[in-house]
């Protein structure tokens, strides 16, 4: 029964994937801007710019296109750069470790602030100290990249000189970032753990375990933490998935040679393979983790094993 | 109790970070770009960051003056009629990687766009019959049709004839004999000085907030122009940063849109330039250098015209223009842009300023590949942009002649005009910049001025009126 839900998950989640090849596909060929014009600029002549259309396979109705794009990737075949000949396997092997590097450090800092600050909230709710955690929370929530970034490198960065300010040159490089992403992360993860541990501290099992004399501590950690925590476990898979998607504007400022940062100069570019490369990946790694969830939560959640 | 000791602890992992120590004399000089090259075959290169760095890494035939008149680099020319050159190599040079570079290597340069089809500039040198080789040092370039641009037009590196033969992959790799060579390309591009082995960094930081607080770091040690002006004035302030700047060339303008029945009319576009207080932008959000532009070639350029009388801001003229025309106000118009912060700065700006006249400008800000084909595709009313890097008066012929139309020109706004295209054949710059200026297929605003900051121990770099990087082939480091 369980394999027959995964399979039937594994196919859905296939079909996800293709859908947004095919979308991706349609949508970057359908936007203004072509690639030969960027490749040979205004000045060249219209039948150069016909010869290199045609030795590119642009000239070929889209289906055409798309099938041959379908029948190479079912070949391990990303095929390349139109720009620069780059096979994309080497493009999206030197980018993606990358990302995922920055994505894991972000989360255990978002898990390891956020988890922690929702759990005192919770504890402490309706006192002052809920309040304040409930404030830098919202804050953290509301404060974008773009911002937060400088403001951390101009902190940690230029006055402190703690850390560098960007590249991927020191080990230290990707504390900054990682930061960065861990903070706004850790203010879902806060208000997420406060909201469902009151929850469960309101059940009657957590009475129930009170009134036989347990510690506040066992109860806390070994009964309502357990079962506050599931709810956490989707959204952490829905974090990582945003995570993993490439944080385009975290990797754009801290120069972090991601995917995100790949994709978006494949799109300035119409390189459309790079782009069609980027999503596919993007994709694929949004389906598995939240094929992952769910395998998780069915493992942490007795209710869901038995239903 | 326990959580704030949780929140010290965490702290205190952040405390352990190593720092980086800022270089206080560094090996290395390294300078943070907007943009990475993309390509380092000069036969390939069209965007500024390669362009910038081939000029480091190769030689070219022929220079330009600082009144862009074109002057001997690697050789000298003699014209033996209008479709027979002859150029003798000046001095000795030699490739990076030891061979020496010949004329053979100047033909195969130039001999190699004939065979290669996805060449940018192969269209620039489609009227070369052949080339000859007489010498070692001599070599003679026929064309099929004369072309008095012939000269201007041989500023590409010069690549060694037995790496094109093979095949070799110049725009990863480049082989050059210019003052600087190269060393390697991983996340940064590393370049040695030739004459003294002085190794140079050129870094992509795309942000200019982070460009600025790196070199407040000492993370770069040069910066170089695409800095909004409050942050240029920020460095300025700093008494470790030296900031100095320089007049530019780059024309910054309005394109119009002459196929649309408003702006058609010769009134309309005057009402336009009359709306736009360049001035007050040039002194309030410009960076120092900036100065008001009448034509795309500066006055100190060959071609140039220092006679042209700029459009004086006069809304209520400007109104009253728009009037004359027959057009009910306000005067709806679209502007269209990149998504660039300054380039929506100005934008607003532009909309403020034009509200008085009565125009009633609407911002359409796009990403750079949807507005680029859009405007070459003449889907516009008015937008904004600069041309970089100008150096000859045949871009008055691609920008504006009747037949220059893309794909085979940049005359985007579909500007027809006769008398220009007379003018344009005479080649009397003087009238094709006059005739410009009273018809206004372009609204002229400025060229934007120069800059580079840079710190100890840097000393002595300028920045060049175009924006090029040359100033790294003579960067000196305090002693």
């Amino acid at each position: 029964m369980r394999g027959q839900i995964l399979i039937s998950r594994c196919l859905s989640l296939l079909s996800v994937v293709f859908g947004v090849l095919l979308l991706t596909f349609l949508l970057i060929h359908l936007v203004p801007g072509d690639p030969v014009e960027v490749m040979l600029g205004e000045s060249a002549t219209a039948a150069d710019s016909a010869a290199l259309r045609e030795e590119l396979g642009l000239t070929q109705p889209l289906v055409i296109q798309f099938g041959t794009y379908l029948k190479k990737l079912a070949q391990g075949d990303l095929g390349q750069s139109i720009h620069t000949k780059t096979p994309i396997t080497t493009l999206i092997q030197a980018r993606y470790p990358a990302t995922i590097k920055l994505a894991l450090v972000a989360l255990a800092l978002g898990l390891l602030i956020g988890i922690p600050m929702g759990i005192f909230a919770a504890l402490h709710a309706g006192h002052w100290q809920d309040f304040v955690v409930t404030i830098i929370s919202v804050r953290f929530s509301a404060m974008p990249a773009f911002w937060l970034g400088p403001l951390l490198m101009l902190l940690l960065a230029v006055w402190l000189g703690w850390l560098p300010v960007s590249g991927m040159d020191h080990s230290t490089s990707i504390v900054l970032p990682a930061l960065t992403l861990g903070f706004g992360l850790s203010a879902i993860l806060t208000r997420m753990t406060r909201t469902s541990l009151l929850e469960v501290l309101n059940e009657d099992y957590i009475r129930t375990a009170r009134a036989k004399g347990l510690s506040e501590r066992t109860v806390i950690v070994k009964h309502a933490l357990r079962a506050a925590l599931l709810p956490i476990i989707t959204i952490v898979g829905l974090q990582m998935g945003s995570l993993l998607a490439g944080t385009v504007i975290t990797e754009t400022i801290f120069s972090w040679d991601g995917i995100g940062r790949l994709l978006v100069e494949s799109i300035e570019k119409r390189d459309y393979p790079i782009t069609q490369a980027c999503v596919l990946i993007i994709a694929l790694s949004y389906v598995l983790i939240n094929l992952l969830t769910d395998v998780l939560y069915r493992f942490a959640d007795p209710r869901m094993r038995h239903a | 109790m326990k959580f704030f000791a949780y929140l010290l602890s965490l702290s205190f992992v952040l405390l352990g970070c190593t720092p980086t120590q800022p270089a206080s004399t560094p090996a290395t000089i390294r300078m943070a770009i907007a943009q990475a090259p993309l390509n380092l075959d000069p036969r390939y290169a069209t965007d500024a960051a390669s362009e910038r760095v081939n000029r480091l890494l190769y030689e070219r035939l022929v220079e330009f003056d600082a009144s862009s008149k074109a002057v001997p680099a690697l050789a000298s020319w003699q014209q033996l009629s209008p479709l027979h050159y002859q150029f003798t190599l000046k001095h000795q040079s030699a490739f990076h990687d030891g061979q020496l570079l010949t004329a053979h290597d100047v033909k195969a340069t130039y001999a190699s766009f004939l065979t290669l089809p996805d060449a940018p500039h192969r269209a620039e040198f489609e009227h070369i019959a052949r080339i000859a080789v007489v010498s070692n040092q001599v070599l003679h370039f026929y064309l099929k049709q004369p072309d008095p641009h012939f000269i201007e037009k041989l500023i590409i590196g010069i690549l060694p004839a037995t790496g094109i033969a093979q095949g070799h992959d110049f725009a990863h790799a480049p082989i050059g004999s210019g003052p600087l060579k190269f060393v390697r390309w991983q996340s940064a591009l590393t370049l040695a000085r030739v004459a003294d082995g002085q190794q140079i960094t050129l870094t992509e930081v795309k942000d200019p907030t982070v460009r600025v607080l790196k070199l407040l770091r000492a993370e770069v040690d040069v910066l170089q122009g695409d800095l909004p002006p409050e942050l240029v004035g920020y460095l300025k302030s700093k008494p470790d940063i030296t900031v100095k700047s320089h007049v530019g060339s780059n024309f910054s303008y309005l394109g119009l849109n002459m196929q649309d029945p408003v702006l058609k009319q010769l009134k309309v576009r005057q009402a336009l330039a009359h709306a736009i207080d360049r001035q007050a932008i040039v002194r309030q959000v410009m960076v120092d250098q900036t100065r008001l532009a009448e034509a795309i070639l500066p006055p100190e350029h060959y071609a140039g015209n220092r006679q042209l009388a700029p459009y004086a801001y006069r809304p209520l003229y400007a109104k009253q223009l728009l009037r004359e025309a027959g057009i009910q106000l306000p005067l709806k118009l679209v502007y269209k842009t990149s998504t660039d912060a300054q380039r929506v700065r100005f934008a607003t700006i532009l909309q403020a300023q034009m509200a008085p006249a009565g125009i009633d400008l609407e911002i359409r800000s796009l990403d750079w590949g949807t507005f680029f084909e859009e405007i070459k595709q003449g889907q516009f009313q008015v937008y904004g942009l600069t041309w970089v890097g100008i150096k000859t008066p045949e871009i008055y012929a691609k920008a504006f002649a009747s037949n220059a139309t893309p794909p085979h020109g940049f005359n985007r706004g579909r500007y027809s005009d006769v008398t220009l295209d007379q003018l344009l054949l005479k080649e009397s710059w003087p009238a094709v910049t006059q005739r410009i200026h009273q018809q206004l297929p372009y609204i002229p605003l400025w060229y934007e001025g120069q800059f580079a900051a840079y710190r100890a121990p840097v000393r002595d770099y300028a920045a060049q009126s175009d924006g090029n990087w040359d100033g790294l082939a003579t960067i000196q480091l305090l002693k």
